[in-house]
């Protein structure tokens, strides 16, 4: 065989699995009584919620100034974390709606999982502009709600970008997450043998019966959706960014902003679905549809959007010396060697330096390389918007209102009470709803295909490895 | 509530949830209830229950706070509801009076300001001025008259009074503090006349002693110098702190020395000024020509200024072949050219705690200037006499050898703050130790009685300026405490009798004005001021006896130790008022401590950084203390300051009962000198200091704009934003073409071209030294709350405006020093308008950029985007724990401005313009002439009023006539960062420097 022949992709599903297995494998899971290990992880996670709790209960009993924020610095780690989950949950929209569009089929191994990702992300993002402000019980004055003041929100303002911006990418997500759920709980709930499954699950299928005039709503529906979707992908945290460009402070006031947010939340919402997927397929036996093929091709975006990272800081220190603006100059030199250096040192190691081993091959497809490198990436990009938020305010215009910020114990409790609330709602995700789009990979496998594109049986098959699909059962 | 707990109120907000009059206070339905405060207040028959308990209705930690407020039932005269009052009184500091005109609002004076007429004032104030306000409304000052440490009356005083002194031959030493008061004087006359055996002393810790044994030394009088430096081209301070609040009359001396500085044209001339000091001055940090010498040096350098001018000037004959280390010292020469080319137009001063030595020398110098009777006058204050460290110390051995049976305090703390170590312990030796004071301070402590003290706004007095003009001091209130003031205690002694101050005063007056008393009292009580008076002019010759204290070159070898005044609580009397602890160090910009500053090379020689712990032993005695690292400061020098390191005075002084916050008692090391010879080790220990500003240099960053007068006049756009740069402002080109002359912007133009008046404000830094009480004025006028020192070491702080202090040149061991007072700019195009998202931050129609409390939601986007950073942010609710926490929050209340709004939790705040300042004027000009437009001078923001230097202009910019409009049109006014586009309203005006060529 010559090395131009055809080669076809890899199966994408391993192993000898049929439909009926693939049922079984994926909803097995949701129908069991539920493993005690579950409930060990949930008390942990409820704890961590707890944490959440107490933290901003003190907060809001007591006030802003139990976090470490000060003059210069008026936004700390509220957010940073903010900015961090948003990115984070970049990844499930951009796999279920942009890699849809573009026909990825690998995606459908991932696409469930990583969706609810970006949902509790959102979620835990949304918590702290909302707690952060100093009068949390006025909040409500941020939406455009009409009143006896006669006062809108003011349009001009970034912040309230972000609050439509976010809400909105939420809600799509959302629906987009719940439409494609749809044609799987109804598998559950004909599977379901106790009645309480039957109806809570009959109730969110929506009547789904498999027939055809459904899946024709279906597929239309997730089309629109996913073409809905994708912009926003793009839009919110370009719009994120905004709360930074759109101001005039030196480190914050540039246009590289919005592409750069786009390829960092990307890079740590695809590390972020690594480090779960990577836990949870050996904990559930998903290895044969999450497949180490799976996690390469996640790790060539993870190197991709790193290296476009890597690229924007090079780009920042180029244009702050391009502009020739001294306060531009100023920050970036700052940055790499004033008082928070060691946390730009640290971006710049975790983000720019360790995504470029996965240059090689063999450390692609390492799951534990992979583990590692998916959680080094996260506190990265971390790090990125701490040396973002926290050095331009600290070191601004005016040398005489320079101060260091420092968090305090309550800033770390809130961001540690969000993992609770992050694993609170995943852990429920994981037992309640199928982690796998099981219609969706069911189309993927051989079986969904039988003919081969052979209908007039004179196709001959290159002389390659395809394992024999065998008969499907009715 | 135990002593602890109390202790720690101010400094630590997280010791508040234990506070449990706190918890007691949260508990109570209504939290204030009018019952209760007429049950506070009847007893006084005080006006202010109304003023208060509005105030309170603004105040409370409840959003929506329910309380009642009463009215009057018989309307006092002149009272109108909400409009305040203004009468003229005066304070007294270290004996001498500055004129002020006090606010009061229905009966409760809650604002300082300079009396314009008054010589010692011309409008201007000083941070103590401003912040005795607070120390009136202090919940901490004593409260009652104490018989050995039990309650009592003043009743039962009297009564002890009338049986005790009955007996005309008692010893008694009577110790007071300096006072100029003419009833006091006649008082006193009346005491020694009637006791026989009894001494009088007036002690001041860092008082005139010194200066007044030099002009004996020298003329052979005892006389106070006062200097005219509006007259003065040229000024060499020998370590002369004369623009610090400390010294008596750094009002004056502040306007006269601004004034000679002042430039607004090429053609304008400015005077010089050479400091010559070991620690960092505000005079030195004024002057054009700063020399770092130790302390112990000073002497033999004026002695060497002497000799230098000895063949040149007549008078000075004593010193011509006198030589000593400096006198090849290239500064000795060109002081005497200097000096000599302005003769009758130079001042040479020294500071009150060098020895009588230097002072006779400067006074000769002086004198053979020509100076005498142009630049310096000698004056002959009478109340002075008794004022020496030599008579003080007999009184005390006399004390330690039982000479005295009785000795009457008026008013000082010396257990806590005298020389003479020994004072304690002599008291053990008296039988009865009578003492009048505002706390129960140190020396309170070990008294048999302990009396009240009236603060200046509760009492009558009256006294003179530092340059001898005559004031009385109105009362603005009835004693909140009951307390008796220095006269009516004297009078309670000499005639066993209660007799009001009221009385005292008249009577004195009557005497000096012999006919028309009515009439003529009624205007003094008016103006403040008796404009035809002032101590008698001395006509001096420098006595033949007067000889240089050859070979007497004092100066230390090693480490010497300096003990000073503290620039924001002076002795420590001022050091239970939060505002001024909470007030930056005008150099340092250290709040709530004092530290050991050193040079540069002295901390790396020692192998100290900033907050190491130092051990410091000097005559004897020990401390630890912080160690700060002050650019600038003589090598082998440590500058200490006075004040701190209190117990049991009142919450604000005390220490913690860690000792991680209120600083360090430095007297013990005072010994008889204020110099001293000392040795100074590294501990271990680091002590946690709260400064606010971390960062000293500007980054070669064009905020603060400086040249030389030279310079200037070879090119007077220096300033502008093309010479810095050789460009314009980026945008400016663009507009050309649009033909217009502000850079384009993307956002619309917030100039309201149509509205009349619009508001603007100018800084010279030209004037501005740096003193801080822009900062007092501000925070009394605007309700700005203390947030202590843990707060204000996250950086927290809340002044709304601030006093930035760069060191600018090469040298890090001899930088000039910048002061740049920033309040909020007001920007047109405003950035942090721009991104609030409840649009909480507005601009006015008159050009202010406003703060709506009510809109704000706290995001803190607006501060993040100020270029400026002059937004305040209220972490905590600040104002809550400020004003009703302690034994008697209501008394603190009254301080409050019922103008301005008391700021809550979690909004944002900053400079208004002194808005209530604002549209009062415009409400009142639009009733008399029907437009909004205040007439010229009519607004005065609070800073603007308060300085001293008059350093800040502000008005209306659409009068073209206008101070603040003319200076804005000045070639040296510039904006702060200008190319960002936000068009502020506050400019500055740039600095010039005028330095001798000689020394450049």
């Amino acid at each position: 065989m010559s090395k131009y022949d055809y080669v076809p992709e890899p199966a994408l599903v391993k192993g000898d699995h049929d439909f009926a297995s693939l049922t079984r494998l994926v909803t097995d899971i949701n129908l069991r009584p539920t493993p005690k290990g579950w409930y060990l992880a949930m008390i942990g996670a409820n704890a961590l919620l707890a944490v959440l709790g107490i933290a901003v209960g003190y907060l809001i009993w007591e006030g802003t100034g139990v976090w470490g924020l000060n003059n210069p610095v008026g936004w700390g780690w509220a957010i940073i974390n903010f900015v961090w989950w948003v990115g984070i949950g970049h990844a499930g929209t951009l796999i279920s709606a942009v890699l849809f569009l573009f026909r990825q089929d690998w995606r459908t191994a991932i696409n469930r999982f990583s969706e609810a990702m970006t949902i509790f992300a959102v979620m835990c993002a949304g918590v702290f502009p909302a707690i952060h402000v100093g009068r949390i019980w006025v909040i409500y004055w941020v939406f455009p709600v009409p009143n006896q003041m006669a006062m809108w929100p003011n349009f001009n303002s970034p912040l309230l970008w972000d609050v439509f911006a976010v809400s909105t990418y939420f809600t799509v997500s959302f629906l987009f997450w719940y439409v494609g759920l749809v044609p799987d709980l109804a598998t559950i709930r004909d599977r379901a043998t106790d009645k309480i499954r039957k109806y809570a699950y009959g109730i969110f299928s929506l009547g789904w019966t498999g027939s055809n005039r459904h899946w024709w709503n279906y597929e239309k529906a997730y089309m629109i959706l996913a073409g809905l979707a994708t912009p926003l992908v793009l839009s919110v945290h370009t719009i994120v960014s905004f709360d930074f460009a759109v101001s005039l402070i030196p480190g914050w006031h540039t246009t590289i902003f919005p592409p750069y947010f786009v390829a960092g939340a990307i890079f740590s919402g695809f590390a972020m679905v690594l480090t779960l997927m990577i836990v949870a397929r050996k904990i559930y036996g998903m290895k044969d549809i999450m497949t180490d093929d799976h996690m390469e091709k996640m790790n060539i975006v993870i190197m991709v959007t790193g290296s476009m990272v890597g690229f924007a800081y090079m780009m920042e220190f180029f244009i702050a010396w391009y502009s020739g603006v001294e306060y531009e100059k100023a920050i970036f030199l700052l940055r790499a060697t004033g008082p928070y250096a060691w946390a730009y040192w640290a971006m710049m190691t975790c983000n720019v330096l360790s995504p470029q081993f996965f240059w090689f091959k063999k450390l692609r497809r390492s799951v534990g390389f992979t583990f590692f490198i998916s959680i080094v990436v996260n506190i990265g990009m971390w790090f990125e918007r701490f040396v973002i938020t926290v050095t331009s305010l600290a070191n601004d215009y005016l040398p005489s209102s320079w101060d260091y910020y420092s968090p305090t114990i309550w800033d770390i409790l809130t961001y540690v009470g969000t993992f609770g609330l992050f694993f609170t709602m995943f852990l429920l995700f994981l037992r309640f709803l199928p982690m796998i789009a099981l219609a969706e990979v069911k189309m993927i496998i051989p079986q969904a295909d039988p003919h081969n594109y052979d209908e007039n049986h004179d196709y001959q098959a290159p002389k390659v490895e395809i394992p024999t699909p065998k008969a499907v059962e009715a | 509530m135990s002593e602890v707990k109390q202790n720690t109120y101010w400094k630590s907000l997280n010791e508040l949830a234990k506070n449990q009059e706190y918890q007691k206070f949260v508990e109570r339905e209504f939290p204030e209830n009018a019952s209760e405060l007429s049950d506070g207040f009847s007893r006084r028959g005080f006006l202010a229950i109304m003023g208060s308990a509005v105030l309170l209705a603004s105040c409370d930690f409840a959003r929506r706070p329910v309380q009642k407020i009463l009215p009057y039932s018989k309307q006092p005269e002149d009272i109108v509801p909400g409009v305040p009052l203004f009468y003229a009184s005066a304070m007294p500091f270290q004996g001498s009076l500055t004129g002020l005109v006090v606010e009061n609002h229905e009966g409760r004076p809650t604002k300082v300001e300079g009396n314009d007429m008054h010589p010692g004032s011309h409008g201007g104030t000083s941070i103590f001025h401003q912040a005795s306000v607070l120390g009136m409304y202090d919940p901490d000052r004593s409260k009652k008259v104490l018989r050995k440490g039990t309650d009592s009356t003043v009743n039962d005083f009297v009564d002890f009074a009338k049986k005790h002194f009955a007996d005309t031959s008692k010893n008694i030493a009577f110790i007071s503090e300096a006072s100029s008061s003419p009833t006091l004087l006649g008082l006193k006359a009346q005491a020694l006349n009637k006791f026989s055996n009894a001494d009088w002393v007036t002690y001041e810790p860092f008082g005139e002693s010194n200066a007044l044994e030099g002009t004996q030394k020298a003329f052979g009088r005892r006389l106070r110098a006062h200097y005219d430096f509006s007259k003065a081209n040229v000024f060499v301070s020998l370590d002369d702190d004369v623009l610090n609040g400390t010294h008596p009359n750094s009002v004056e001396y502040g306007k006269q020395i601004s004034a000679a500085r002042k430039v607004t044209s090429t053609n304008d001339s400015m005077s010089r000024i050479y400091a010559v000091e070991n620690g960092y001055s505000l005079t030195g940090s004024y002057a054009d020509h700063r020399l770092r010498l130790k302390a112990s040096e000073i002497d033999a350098f004026a002695h060497a200024l002497a000799a230098a001018l000895s063949g040149r000037v007549s008078g000075l004959n004593a010193f011509s072949g006198y030589s000593n280390q400096f006198s090849d010292h290239e500064w000795i020469s060109a002081l005497a050219d200097e000096l000599v080319a302005n003769r009758g137009e130079s001042v040479v001063s020294v500071g009150n705690n060098h020895s009588a030595n230097a002072h006779a020398v400067v006074a000769a110098i002086n004198k053979a200037l020509g100076n005498d009777g142009n630049t310096v006058n000698y004056l002959e204050v009478p109340h002075l006499d008794e004022e020496s460290t030599s008579a003080f110390n007999a009184t005390v051995e006399k004390m330690k050898n039982s000479g005295y049976d009785t000795v009457v305090m008026l008013g000082t703390n010396p257990v806590f703050s005298a020389q003479n170590k020994d004072f304690e312990n002599a008291l053990s030796n008296v039988e009865e130790v009578i003492h009048l004071s505002d706390y129960v301070d140190e020396t309170s402590k070990k008294a048999s009685w302990h009396i009240n003290k009236a603060f200046y706004l509760e009492s009558w007095s009256d006294g003179h300026s530092y340059g001898g003009v005559r004031s009385v001091i109105q009362p603005q209130i009835q004693p909140l405490y009951n307390g008796l003031s220095d006269i009516e205690t004297l009078n309670i002694i000499v005639t066993g009798e209660m007799t009001s101050g009221y009385d005292l005063v008249q009577n004195t007056w009557k005497n000096i004005y012999s006919s028309g008393f009515k009439s003529k009292w009624a205007q003094l009580l008016h103006d403040g001021v008796d404009t035809n008076s002032g101590f008698t002019k001395a006509n001096v010759r420098i006595s033949s006896s007067f000889r240089p204290d050859t070979g007497k070159d004092n100066a230390i070898s090693g480490i010497e130790i300096t003990v000073r005044a503290d620039s924001t609580l002076y002795d420590g009397r001022f050091a239970n008022i939060a505002w001024l602890q909470e007030l930056p160090d005008p150099m340092t910009k250290i709040t709530w401590d004092n530290v050991a500053a050193m040079s540069p090379a002295t901390a790396k020689q020692l192998g100290v950084e900033n907050e190491d712990v130092v051990e410091i032993t000097s005559n004897g005695q020990t401390i630890k203390i912080a160690a700060w690292i002050q650019p600038g400061h003589a090598d082998n020098s440590i500058s200490l300051t006075v004040g701190y390191g209190r117990d049991g005075i009142g919450r604000v002084a005390n220490r913690y009962i860690d000792y991680t916050t209120g600083g360090v008692d430095t007297y013990p090391l005072v010994g008889n000198h204020f110099v001293s010879e000392g040795s100074v080790s590294k501990t271990s220990d680091t002590y946690e200091i709260a400064c606010v500003q971390d960062h000293h240099s500007l980054e070669g960053r064009d905020l603060y704009r400086m040249a030389t007068l030279e310079e200037y006049k070879s090119n007077p756009d220096y300033a502008s934003f093309k010479s810095y740069h050789t460009y314009a402002v980026p945008g400016m080109k663009e507009a050309a073409e649009k033909g217009e002359d502000v850079p384009i912007s993307l956002f619309d133009e917030q100039t309201y071209p149509d509205s009349e008046p619009q508001w603007g404000m100018a800084i010279d830094l030209n004037s501005c030294f740096g003193c801080g009480v822009c900062v007092i004025a501000c925070q009394s006028e605007n309700n700005i709350p203390v947030i202590g020192k843990k707060e204000v070491n996250r950086g927290r702080e809340m002044h709304w405006i601030r006093t930035d202090r760069y060191y600018v040149g090469e040298d890090a061991d001899a930088p000039m020093t910048a002061h740049q007072p920033v309040p909020c700019m007001h920007c047109e195009m405003a950035p942090c308008e721009q991104v609030c998202p409840v649009a909480a931050t507005t601009h006015s129609e008159d050009g202010m950029n406003q703060m709506t409390y009510n809109r704000c939601i706290g995001t803190r986007y607006c501060a993040n985007n100020c270029p400026y950073k002059v937004r305040r942010f209220n972490f905590f609710n600040f104002p809550k724990e400020f004003l009703t926490t302690g034994a008697e929050p209501d008394i603190i209340q009254m301080a409050m401005n019922p103008e301005v709004t008391v700021r809550f939790r979690g909004v944002m705040e900053k400079c208004t313009y002194c808005v209530q300042r604002v549209n009062r004027a415009k409400i009142d000009a639009k009733i008399e002439t029907g437009s909004p437009k205040p007439a010229e001078g009519a607004v005065k923001t609070a800073c603007q009023q308060a300085c001293p230097a008059d350093a800040i202009y502000f008005g209306d910019l659409t009068n073209e006539n206008s101070e603040v409009a003319k200076m804005k049109r000045n070639e040296r006014n510039y904006q702060m960062l200008e190319e960002l586009n936000t068009r502020p309203r506050t400019s500055y005006i740039a600095k010039l420097r005028n330095p001798n060529p000689v020394l450049a």
